[in-house]
């Protein structure tokens, strides 16, 4: 059980990091809450369809994240000034690796469920069905949500470009 | 958003998804013609499509690993019954001791049956008695007269006759 365990961490530990440091922008919470999510995981592992670890481990991850931004009163919604403050803008930078840090920032300023969305899907490359399963959506409300954080993001990075 | 956005919104992220049907993004590339906010619309889409495209998994911290790997460890469940746990191991080897010390202990009752074939066994003995004092008045009136030999079976007769009544009170 231990090994089928340890196989679960070496495949899944890198996208419930994601998930985590994307919601909660501070890499200390994330690695409590993908550890938290984790001994959640050996604990239930007997109950959960082998089949759906990934899904059933995204969505706790998630949950106990925005559980997280709950009790520490946070603001969800989207911060300007954490935007403002730090994003000068990708093109401005010759390297590509600026418009990624940008694009990193403006996901983590999303509203959810966008922000998830974006990160599970776009990010971390589930499929539309998996992430429909993970954040208990229809498919359509995926798609229907996705696709107006797109804009959303699509906007932003076409205002900060020169 | 209004209905018009929406259709719009879903080709253009279904022809990023590689999911638009030929007829539908010769379609869409039809209405971008004439239309300049879609055209720019999916220009930009492209252009995030290729910033996500940057954007990878982030790898976990060594030190998140460490603790995810230490869980099975910190977070072991316990066997609600193990005989090979210490305490269980102990408790089983005292139980051969407890049961020899008790009986040990225990006062000797005789069962059921043990009391039947003590009686029995008491009957056969008084029959026999009973017999011996006959053939003992016999032998002593033969030898020394039938005075003595009556105090001699007499006296046998009453100690049989008391044991014999003795027995009967405890079977009442």
């Amino acid at each position: 059980m231990s090994r089928k365990y340890r196989q679960w961490v070496k495949e899944y530990q890198d996208q419930a990091w994601t998930v985590a440091r994307y919601i909660l922008k501070d890499a200390q919470e994330a690695e409590d809450a993908t550890q938290e999510a984790f001994v959640k995981l050996w604990k239930n592992q007997d109950s959960i369809d082998p089949d759906r670890i990934k899904p059933w481990l995204m969505k706790v991850t998630r949950n106990g994240c925005l559980d997280r931004l709950r009790r520490r009163r946070d603001n969800v919604e989207f911060d300007e000034s954490y935007m403002a403050g730090e994003v000068s803008g990708p093109m401005q930078g010759a390297a590509t690796n600026e418009t990624a840090a940008w694009l990193k920032r403006a996901i983590s300023g999303l509203k959810e469920p966008y922000r998830s969305l974006v990160v599970l899907r776009d990010v971390n490359q589930h499929s539309y069905e998996e992430v429909a399963g993970m954040l208990e959506l229809n498919l359509a409300q995926v798609k229907t949500y996705l696709h107006r954080a797109r804009k959303q993001l699509r906007e932003q990075l076409a205002e900060v470009r020169p | 958003m209004n209905e018009y956005d929406d259709k719009w919104e879903d080709r253009i992220n279904a022809l990023l998804d590689g999911e638009l049907s030929a007829d539908d993004a010769e379609l869409l590339k039809a209405q971008a013609s004439d239309d300049r906010e879609l055209a720019r619309a999916i220009i930009e889409s492209y252009q995030l499509h290729q910033a996500m495209d940057q954007i990878n998994v982030e790898r976990a911290p060594d030190s998140l690993t460490k603790r995810l790997n230490a869980i099975p460890r910190e977070h072991r469940s316990k066997p609600a019954f193990s005989l090979f746990q210490p305490r269980w191991a102990m408790a089983i080897a005292a139980i051969p001791l407890m049961v020899i010390t008790i009986s040990l202990m225990r006062p000797d009752t005789p069962s059921a049956s043990e009391i039947a074939q003590a009686r029995q066994e008491m009957a056969i003995a008084f029959a026999y008695l009973d017999k011996a004092a006959v053939i003992t008045g016999r032998e002593i009136e033969s030898t020394v007269g039938h005075t003595m030999a009556n105090a001699v079976t007499g006296s046998v007769n009453k100690v049989i006759q008391s044991e014999n009544l003795t027995s009967k009170e405890k079977e009442a």
